[in-house]
């Protein structure tokens, strides 16, 4: 049962220290129940160490983390979240089949024939029986979901789940996270591979540098995010006059032109004002922008390689 | 709780036995077990035949330069000039015929001695006099391997958050191999039984005065045996935590054994004082409860066995205290569970 307001996941002012470092700072964070939620942050941003507090692998310095509205670290709680953190780890002379049985076996989750059943799910039925150790990266991945999956958990964490896949297993991969977050289950995902999440994600939150700077239903984020390009007659006193309207958010040069965050409901007002002042508007397109972009803007880095943006 | 650790006790079995190396150490314990056993056996079978044997030194020997060699008291008694040693000296020959004189009225003590190490059930007391030295170096390495794999894997992870609990994660991988500890004496006892039977028929009927030893002796035996492997059991665990790795473990482990007694052996020697930190040293009261075998030291210097089951239970509780309470509360993260 998730709590009273609907949440599997709260976290309240949750901070993590390693000695000078603040790797997560006062994360209040709310996942709604059912369907993808994005996580989403560059490298070193704190993503994984948050999924360790509330997986109980963490200690948190302070702050409290909940899951199904009970303690996160809780073995009961445990019980009923599945995982997949950082890269896969299973033992490498024990069989993918075996691997999933001793999982599946100390955690009491599920029957038996669960094990083969997800096996044939991630696409691994023919391999089921080989040593794990000559597997490769993406078969690895795919084993780490099946046993993300094992006892049918209401909450799944999935960190960058289809790293080392080939592009029709990403596909896979994506219809599977879709599947599964329908009907009630709630998937956490964290990818650095944006397109992919927003294809798949319902809400998501953005941590930089251990602080969510973001969250929220995406189609609501990138809406807010929306923006107008438009050429002038004079770009440069346009810009100027644009930066002073309230509602406009942030005017920039792009493309030999100017990029306007704001409303797209309100273009008529900006071409009224630039008017007035005797400058006229030659184009005038509304922009949408993608998660890819809303990321790196907020964040200031690039989403795959972590690095800043010059 | 109880439950919880049950199943994961039967999970960690089902993984260990998966593996080779348990195996491997199992035939190890076993080869040197039966090692024990038909020692005894040979050197009984050479004692009948020769009615014991004594070495002459290269400088009595005739022909000089030669290295020294034996001759059978059998030989030297039978009277029979065909069966004397010809490249002695005739006076040379009467001092060793003398020796075997002396040593004739008590070669039936020292055949029952050979007889009894490896007819049952002494031969369950002369195996463990070798094999729980060997079994100490067996389960560092094995408790190391069991543990430390969660670090070199990354698996401590994955079990973690299956929601079974740190604590019964880790009772229950202790209590796995303090049982294969047990069960793998059993076996090699179970097979130096075997061994015992075959040789004792081989041997044919005991010498007068062998059947001194004792199932309850034999059972006491297995019992200190296995008692004493616990706290080598604690401190390879303690290791392999704090470092996080199953190399430092094996390290440590094994490494340990050997350090102990030569420290002993080197600062006893040069301070009379060391002598009693000696006395409560991890081996040293191994060696002592299990009766002066799993150690350098002799028998007559080592601390009595009250004190050495107290001292070896407080270096129990204590390792393994420390390494549940490290595993407890450290974070697990990063590739190897590292924090």
């Amino acid at each position: 049962m998730s709590s009273q307001n609907g949440h599997v996941i709260e976290t309240t002012d949750l901070t993590k220290r390693y000695g000078d470092v603040v790797a997560v700072n006062n994360l209040t964070l709310r996942v709604p129940r059912g369907g993808v939620f994005g996580f989403l942050g560059p490298n070193g941003s704190g993503k994984t160490t948050t999924m360790g507090m509330l997986l109980g692998l963490v200690h948190p310095t302070s702050g409290e983390a909940r899951i199904f509205g009970d303690p996160a670290r809780h073995p009961a709680t445990l019980r009923r979240v599945g995982a997949m953190v950082e890269t896969p780890t299973f033992y490498p002379y024990l069989s993918g089949r075996g691997n999933l049985r001793y999982f599946q076996g100390i955690g009491r989750r599920g029957a038996p024939a669960d094990v083969d059943r997800l096996l044939e799910l991630v696409d691994l039925g023919k391999r089921a029986d080989s040593k794990y150790s000559t597997y490769s990266l993406g078969m690895k991945q795919r084993l780490g979901i099946a046993c993300a999956l094992l006892g049918d958990p209401e909450l799944v964490f999935l960190d960058e789940p289809t790293n080392g896949l080939d592009p029709a297993g990403v596909v896979e991969v994506r219809e599977l996270i879709r599947d599964l977050g329908k009907g009630g289950r709630t998937v956490v995902l964290s990818s650095h591979l944006l397109a992919e999440t927003e294809l798949v994600c319902d809400n998501v939150a953005v941590l930089s540098r251990g602080r969510l700077i973001a969250q929220g239903s995406i189609k609501e984020l990138l809406r807010q995010h929306d923006g107008l390009r438009l050429r002038t007659t004079d770009d440069t006193k346009a810009q100027a006059i644009l930066s002073g309207i309230r509602w406009v958010e942030h005017v920039e040069r792009h493309d030999g032109g100017l990029l306007v965050t704001g409303s797209q409901a309100r273009a008529w007002e900006l071409s009224r004002d630039l008017a007035v002042q005797q400058v006229y508007v030659n184009e005038l397109v509304p922009v949408h922008r993608s998660l890819e972009e809303f990321f790196m803007e907020i964040t200031g880095t690039d989403p795959t390689t972590g690095k800043e943006r010059s | 709780m109880i439950g919880n650790v049950a199943n994961l006790t039967r999970w960690e079995w089902f993984k260990l036995r998966r593996r080779w190396m348990l195996w491997i150490l199992l035939v190890f314990a076993i080869l040197f077990a039966q090692l024990a056993v038909w020692g005894q056996f040979f050197s009984y079978q050479n004692l009948q035949t020769t009615g014991g044997e004594l070495t002459v030194p290269a400088s009595l020997q005739q022909q000089q330069g030669r290295a020294p060699r034996t001759v059978a008291c059998n030989d030297l008694l039978s009277g029979n000039p065909a069966r004397q040693p010809a490249d002695l000296d005739a006076q040379v020959v009467a001092g060793l015929a003398a020796q075997c004189r002396q040593q004739a009225a008590t070669l039936p003590a020292r055949l029952a001695r050979a007889y009894q190490g490896f007819s049952l059930p002494g031969s369950i007391s002369t195996a463990l006099g070798i094999v729980q030295t060997l079994a100490l170096i067996l389960i560092a390495i094995l408790t190391a391997s069991a543990i430390g794999i969660d670090y070199g894997a990354g698996t401590l992870r994955s079990a973690l958050t299956q929601g079974i609990g740190r604590w019964p994660y880790l009772t229950a991988k202790l209590i796995t191999l303090a049982v294969i500890a047990f069960l793998g004496l059993v076996v090699a006892l179970a097979t130096v039984a075997i061994a015992s039977v075959v040789a004792t028929s081989i041997a044919g009927a005991a010498p007068s005065g062998a059947a001194t030893a004792t199932w309850s002796d034999a059972g006491l035996a297995l019992w200190k045996a296995w008692t004493s492997v616990l706290p080598y059991l604690a401190l390879t665990t303690f290791v392999t935590v704090v470092a996080r790795s199953s190399a430092a473990g094996m390290a440590i482990g094994l490494g340990y054994y050997f350090a102990e007694q030569l420290i002993i052996a080197l600062f006893s020697n040069l301070f009379s004082w060391f002598q009693n930190i000696a006395d409560f040293l991890l081996v040293r009261n191994i060696s002592a409860w299990t009766g002066g075998s799993g150690g350098f030291g002799a028998a007559a210097t080592l601390p009595d066995q009250t004190h050495s089951i107290a001292v070896l239970a407080v270096y129990t509780l204590v390792l393994a205290g420390v390494a549940f309470w490290l595993f407890e509360r450290r974070d697990v993260q990063g590739a190897t569970g590292g924090g």
